[in-house]
């Protein structure tokens, strides 16, 4: 693969750089988008890898060579968007 | 092409990945084979990290207690930092009522010979601000860590993959076979492995391994649920704070939580508020059986989060980033692990059962499994712990 600039930043929120990443999947044989996640802490921001997320597949599919529809994707929870906890605790109906 | 190993483990999760390392360490050729893409896709991956001693009770208080001395200095020793946090740990009160329960606490504590220390409102809500205007009473102590469970997972796996140890991912077993009273080999949809010792670390689905060599493994999984924020300052002084129902709804005694009128008790809701490092906090849990579910619930949630408000009320205006759910290997028969050899086969070993605290005693499991196979005594007793505690509740059931 041709040299290039590697310190971009991958994930905004957690301040992750590609080379990280790429560290990350060498050093720990990694091959799913999740454990990048876990050891790098790119996508457990406030977006939860919505921004970041391609970008980490894409760098992984290069890294393992195999294409990005091949590879398993983030996992997704709820909720969809940041939401304060105090409108968690809210009841939902008043018949609960 | 068959393999061969002295030691095969089924589970990478933490308790099989330990017990790969502890091995691998006194020489033996190890293959850990696990059925996801890598470690931590089971309750390894889905818990909070925290490792509160004073939760404990005898006989897996001691196991604990050793199993934090050996967290000091992992990091070290496996080359890898797995983030250990002397957070130490605030047991907590909101309820008037459990203010005598609290001080009983304290003195058992002590006699256990930990270090705790009894703290009356004004004090603690000077010591930390955070601290909601409802707390009562609390108990601290500081020999209690935090650490991430994911680089503790990962860490244990390099470490082991460094002394000689082999992992095969994405691999199921599909078959054990055995001549007359040994395993002699592990049949997997990669291939054959011929092996001296077979171990069966696979959480919540170790009921599975055991069904294959006829042996009912008493463990069911127990789901937890845990709702992580985005960062806030760091607390003053504690970090790691327990509600003291959760005292109540873990301990062995799913009659008390069947009974409770109370639907927070029912669905198993008592918090642990920890707050990593990066100043995010992930407030825990919650214990119900949903077989092998592990969404997360919308009734369970809203409990968990009404409840941290409680306890640390600026807490309300902070986000929700993420919620998530795992599977607790529970021993429906009393709660405790079951660390142990059976009788036949033979060279069958047992590690599992270790509910909500696989993080604090992954390290002594390993320990303590890896003196089993190689030395056949540990260095810790075991007993209480044995597979063989099980055939009078069999009885009981059949009868």
């Amino acid at each position: 693969m041709q040299e290039r600039k590697v310190n971009n930043i991958v994930c905004r929120c957690e301040e992750v750089t590609e080379q990280e990443i790429r560290d990350a999947i060498r050093k720990f044989n990694l091959t799913t988008v999740d454990e990048v996640k876990r050891l790098t802490r790119a996508g457990m921001g406030l977006c939860q890898g919505r921004t970041c997320g391609s970008l980490m597949e894409k760098i992984l599919s290069e890294e393992i060579n195999k294409k990005v529809s091949e590879l398993l994707p983030l996992k997704k929870r709820p909720p969809v968007r940041p939401i304060k906890i105090k409108l968690l605790a809210k009841k939902e109906r008043e018949s609960e | 092409m068959n393999k061969t190993a002295d030691v095969t483990v089924v589970g990478g999760g933490v308790i099989g990945c330990s017990i790969a390392y502890y091995l691998a360490k006194k020489g033996a050729d190890v293959i850990v084979v696990e059925k996801n893409k890598g470690p931590s896709f089971g309750a390894s991956g889905t818990n909070q990290g925290a490792c509160p001693l004073q939760l404990f009770e005898p006989p897996v208080l001691e196991l604990a207690r050793q199993s934090l001395k050996l967290y000091k200095n992992l990091s070290e020793e496996i080359g890898y930092d797995i983030e250990y946090d002397n957070v130490g740990a605030l047991v907590c009160s909101v309820d008037e009522k459990q203010y005598s329960d609290m001080k009983k606490h304290v003195e058992k504590k002590k006699k256990q010979g930990i270090n705790v220390r009894l703290i009356e409102r004004e004090e603690l809500l000077k010591l930390e601000p955070t601290l909601g205007e409802n707390v009562v009473v609390g108990v601290e102590e500081w020999e209690s860590c935090g650490v991430n469970p994911f680089k503790v997972n990962y860490g244990f796996a390099c470490a082991a993959r460094r002394l000689g140890a082999r992992f095969l991912f994405s691999t199921e077993v599909g078959k054990i076979e055995k001549d007359k009273d040994k395993v002699t080999s592990v049949a997997t949809d990669k291939g054959k492995i011929i092996t001296n010792f077979l171990v069966n670390a696979a959480g919540a689905w170790s009921p599975q391994i055991g069904k294959m060599l006829g042996l009912v493994i008493p463990v069911k999984p127990r789901r937890g649920q845990i709702i992580v924020t985005e960062p806030t300052p760091l607390n003053k002084r504690w970090r790691c704070i327990s509600d003291a129902d959760y005292l109540l709804t873990t301990a062995f005694d799913l009659k008390a939580t069947e009974v409770s009128k109370d639907k927070r008790i029912k669905l198993g809701v008592a918090g642990v508020y920890l707050q990593e490092s990066t100043g995010n906090w992930t407030i825990g849990s919650s214990r119900d059986f949903a077989d092998y579910n592990t969404n997360v619930t919308m009734q369970t949630i809203r409990y968990i989060a009404k409840r941290a408000i409680k306890f640390i009320p600026k807490l309300k205006d902070v986000s929700c980033i993420r919620t998530f759910a795992g599977l607790r290997p529970f021993c429906y028969v009393d709660g405790l692990p079951i660390l142990s050899k059976v009788d036949n086969p033979q060279n069958f070993v047992i590690a599992t059962g270790h509910a909500g605290e696989g993080i604090t005693l992954a390290p002594i499991t390993g320990k303590l499994i890896s003196e089993l196979i190689v030395e056949n005594k540990t260095s810790l007793p075991i007993d209480a712990f044995s597979f063989s505690r099980f055939k009078n509740a069999y009885l009981q059931n059949l009868g």
